[in-house]
């Protein structure tokens, strides 16, 4: 018969909750209202502060059993609940200070505002509970919202996928989008500027202050468009010209759909509409240049141990976990230090031996580095004598070898190489000699002149 | 002593401009929270720990090298800016049509609420001084003013429809280079250099090279840092005597004297830093040190002699002498040695006709001949080196030049001349992410407007850091309490010149 109890305790929480705040803004109200020796509220104060703190106690245990019985996770509580035992404790401090001393000194006052702080602090920390951590934050413009570090849904834009566009609902995945990013921060459900809520369908149709602002298969007529295409000065161009402009093509997209009757049926294959039209929203999915086998990240502190002994060492890029090395600095780089590199074996994808001092032995290491896309050796001591070694690096695609001493021979053995797509000879010997044929892959071999014009030393 | 005390007071102003009101808001909100909870916590205290130092690379070494965001199909940059704003009608934007309307007067209609800088009243016309072929697989159009040129054009993309709102030079070659025609903001190779360090760390970052004769109108705040740090400005090196101005010892300073007077420096910035744990007194030991392996190699790298003899007739460089030839011969050195930006300015390319210099069919002949081998030479040595797989070179001026003769004061004059223009000009870019033989831009019968796919200068610049590999709209930099970007509010990529 007592099963019920803790549960339905719980339930009052949020009702209680309410309660010590209550109690305890209208003690500290007249904490700050008495003057300095003046002892008139000081009985009320006493009370309200001793109600506060029993209501706050009671919130925390119906907050606990709420809690307990009604599915919420401890992370998403926790702080909630110690800052609710804390200004418990906090008031039953106060009053208890209040009695002791009999007088409010500047200092009590403090530590009352204090606890203001601490009871609003918990009362927001439950709200984030109950209507989502983004509650206040959601009415606030999408400036602010980035500026605070939200991510808003709304500057996403228009996105299309490459592969199967024609199957896209135009209204739903290409107007909506287009709206949400460039309206909804003033034409939403909360916020109608000019009375109009451009966040869904039915809204828009409900149109604005100045009526309707879509008349199906007439763009022209449709304020949804016309606003769109006025100069920029115009007070009525939309959106206004301190915001981000819609582009070209959105526009066009806007405006094509209005034409084709402004309902949420069509498709965007049935359209009509040239492809061209959504080139700049098409996410490419471009071959990538760097292989697409998984690695591990190189911990940051393999990477400072490189730096310190003289390598430019850097991911690609910050999303990316190949690595970039270049001995621009460390022209000692010998055949005798490849172990240096052994921590980022997988990793590297492109390495700068440029003007070091390897030599031909240091192809034996390379086998090691299965994903090595970019290879520079120029100006070093490779002389082209096991050149085929290379084959095994399968993911090679550009290799230089300007000014060394390789030929055309020692390239024909890299003639099968399974991705080499550039390879660059300049000044060596293969650069000079007759091409006997054509490679799979592309042949730099420079000595580029220009021939001297009779206009090259005329002065006008 | 005196000045000891004017840097520690700039110190401390730049430390207070810093603290917005935001921020004291911010302390308030943390301390007013620390003292409600201090007697909570059971009168244990605040901790009374210093914070651990974390430093960054970057407080150590400004310049140390940082990933891109995502991954720059160019490293490096190579920027051909020529100062004065060459004529588009003479070079790249053939317009026949201009050349039947010959000296007739201009219609009124492309007039209207246009202001010029020099031309008055109803100009006369004045149709291409030059030739125009179609060259190489992609058919552009080029004049008989780049004969080498127009071999190589294949390998370049261009945009025929820039536009800039700014009709004067200063204002336009900051337009240009720092996003803004005010003064103030940081260049397009302050920017690049902020984000990704430089890879050589015995070389700057970004270094500059003038030729011409004169500096560009803006002076050097079109390679200025602006709000960002001053060591991300360019440096401009001669290619004539010494190539960084102070950076040479004294005579009578042996390498060696330098090398013990620099340690002693840092052992008392160390003893320094031990103390405070400042760590702008690391950057500073880290700048000594920089400075110090600079005096050698910037030397080497600016030295053109070692360069074999074909080197020097295909660039038709002669060393010794301040020329953009050599500068275009520096630019490769450079970016071969890892220098992230490369900025070169020409100056000479005003062709108002108030002069045989400035005419452009003769004195612009001229500027085009200085310019037409270097340049080439320059994107074909980077090619045959596989530079040009990694380096983004781009050619422009501030802006572009009337289809309308300069009258200046309402006067016929006695040269042929163009004035200012920003409604339509023609810039091109070539190597790293750029599509070969690509063409983007169509401007009117009289090449005095866009008419379809115009592009501004915020668009060109978000198109360069795209290409570094930034994006251009999250590249910013707090400044007077709001992030800044290059791009400030603007700039569209363009897509149709990129692989
Ligand atoms: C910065 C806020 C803001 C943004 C962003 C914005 N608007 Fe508006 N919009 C307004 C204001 C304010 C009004 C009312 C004043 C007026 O009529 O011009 C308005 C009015 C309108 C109206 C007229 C409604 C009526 O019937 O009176 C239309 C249509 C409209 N906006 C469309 C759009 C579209 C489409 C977009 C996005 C591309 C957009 N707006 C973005 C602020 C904004």
């Amino acid at each position: 018969m007592i099963d019920f109890v803790f549960p339905l305790f719980g339930r009052f929480h949020p009702i209680l909750v309410h309660l010590p705040i209550g109690f305890l803004a209208f003690g500290i109200i007249l904490v700050f209202l008495s003057k300095k020796g003046e002892n008139k509220h000081l009985d009320s104060i006493r009370l309200a502060y001793l109600l506060g703190a029993i209501a706050a106690v009671l919130s925390s245990i119906s907050g606990f059993l709420q809690y307990q019985y009604e599915g919420f996770s401890w992370e998403s509580v926790q702080f909630h609940f110690y800052f609710g035992c804390t200004t418990a404790l906090f008031s039953f401090y106060l009053f208890y200070e209040i009695n002791k001393y009999n007088s409010i000194t500047s200092f009590y006052k403090l530590k009352s505002g204090a606890l203001f702080a601490l009871m609003l602090f918990t009362g927001h920390l439950g709200g984030n509970i109950t209507h989502g951590e983004t509650y206040l934050i959601e009415p606030l413009p999408a400036e602010v919202q980035n500026f605070l570090g939200y991510e808003t849904t709304a500057n996403k834009g228009l996105e299309i996928p490459e592969i199967g566009w024609e199957e896209l609902v135009y209204y739903e995945d290409v107007v909506q989008p287009i709206l949400n990013q460039n309206c909804s921060s003033c034409h939403n459900s909360r916020n109608k500027k000019g009375n109009l809520d451009l966040s869904e369908y039915n809204a828009l149709l409900k149109g604005g202050e100045d009526g309707l602002v879509l008349t199906g298969g007439n763009p022209e007529q449709s304020s949804l468009f016309t606003r769109l295409v006025l100069p920029k000065e115009d007070d009525d161009h939309m959106p206004p010209k301190e915001k981000r402009q819609l582009h070209s093509e959105e526009i066009e997209l806007i405006k094509h759909w209005i034409s084709l009757g402004g309902t949420t049926e069509s498709k965007l294959g049935d359209a009509g509409i040239e492809p061209e039209l959504l080139e700049p929203f098409i996410k490419k999915e471009e071959t990538p240049f760097y292989p697409t086998t998984a690695v591990s990240s190189v911990p940051e502190d393999n990477l400072n141990v490189l730096k310190e002994s003289g390598f430019f060492a850097e991911p690609i890029s910050e999303e990316s976990n190949w690595i970039m090395i270049s001995c621009i600095n460390l022209s000692s780089f010998s055949d005798a230090d490849w172990e240096k590199l052994n921590p980022v074996k997988e990793q590297l994808a492109f390495l700068d031996l440029s003007r070091t001092q390897i030599t031909d032995q240091s192809l034996d290491e390379l086998v090691g580095f299965p994903n090595l896309t970019v290879l520079k050796l120029n100006e070093t001591g490779i002389s082209g004598e096991g050149l085929e070694k290379l084959l095994k690096n399968e993911n090679l695609k550009n290799l230089y070898l300007n000014k060394t001493q390789v030929t055309l021979e020692h390239l024909e053995s890299l003639r099968n190489h399974p991705g080499l797509e550039k390879v660059f000879v300049f000044d060596t010997p293969a650069s000079g000699n007759e091409l006997a044929g054509e490679f799979s892959f592309y042949l730099e071999r420079g000595n580029y002149l220009l021939p001297k014009l009779a206009t090259d030393t005329i002065v006008y | 002593m005196k000045h000891l005390d004017k840097l520690i007071q700039e110190l401390s102003q730049q430390q207070l401009e810093k603290k917005t009101r935001r921020h004291f808001l911010m302390d308030c909100v943390s301390k007013m929270g620390g003292l409600a909870l201090a007697p909570l916590m059971f009168g244990c205290g605040l901790d009374s720990k210093p914070k651990g130092l974390e430093l960054s690379q970057r407080d150590l070494n400004p310049l140390a090298p940082l990933p891109p965001p995502f991954r720059g199909k160019a490293k490096s940059i190579i920027y051909l800016h020529m100062a004065g704003a060459p004529s588009q009608l003479e070079l790249f934007d053939y317009k026949p049509e201009l050349a039947k309307y010959h000296n007739q007067p201009c219609p009124e209609s492309l007039l209207e609420g246009k202001t010029f800088a020099f031309i008055r009243g109803v100009p006369n016309l004045l149709g291409p001084q030059a030739n125009f072929t179609q060259k190489g697989e992609s058919g552009a159009w080029v004049s008989d003013f780049l004969p080498h040129f127009s071999q190589v054009i294949d390998d370049v993309a261009f945009l025929k429809a820039v536009h800039t709102d700014q009709f004067n030079h200063g204002p336009a070659q900051l337009f240009m280079q720092t996003g803004s025609p005010r003064l103030g903001r940081p260049s397009l190779g302050s920017w690049v250099t902020y984000g990704l360090g430089t890879e050589n760390q015995n070389l700057p970052g970004f270094v500059v090279l003038t030729s011409g004769g004169k500096t560009p109108d803006a002076g050097k705040s079109v390679w200025g840092s602006g709000f960002l740090p001053s060591v991300y400005q360019g440096v401009q090196c001669r290619s004539k005597g010494d190539p960084v101005l102070y950076l040479q010892d004294p005579d009578g300073m042996s390498r060696d004297m330098k090398k013990n007077l620099i340690s002693a420096i840092n052992d008392v910035n160390k003893e320094e830093f031990n103390q405070y744990g400042d760590p702008e007194i690391l950057a500073r030991i880290n700048q000594y040190e920089m400075a110090y392996r600079m005096q050698i190699e910037v030397p080497e790298v600016m030295d053109i002699n070692d360069e074999p003899e074909y080197i020097h007739e295909l660039y038709g460089t002669q060393p010794g002498k301040e020329s953009f030839a050599n500068n275009c011969l520096l630019a490769r050195k450079l970016v071969e040695k890892g220098v992230r930006v490369v900025q070169l300015y020409d100056w000479g390319w005003d062709s108002h006709g108030t002069d045989h210099d400035g005419s452009v069919d003769m004195g612009l002949r001229n500027k085009c001949r200085e310019i037409d081998r270097p340049m080439t030479a320059l994107l074909l040595d980077l090619k045959q080196r596989g530079l040009l797989e990694d380096t983004l070179v781009v050619w422009g001026g501030e802006f572009g030049r009337t289809p309308m003769q300069e009258n200046r004061e309402g006067k016929q004059q006695s040269f042929l001349g163009r004035d200012h223009h920003g409604d339509a000009f023609t810039m091109w870019m070539a190597g790293g992410g750029i599509k070969k033989g690509a063409s983007y831009g169509i401007t009117d019968d009289f090449g005095f407007s866009g008419i379809d796919e115009r592009v501004s200068v915020h668009d060109i610049h978000a198109t360069i850091l795209h290409l570094m590999g930034f994006d251009h709209e999250k590249f910013t930099y707090d400044f007077q309490g709001r992030p800044f970007r290059l791009t400030d509010v603007e700039g569209e990529l363009i897509r149709k010149i990129i692989a």
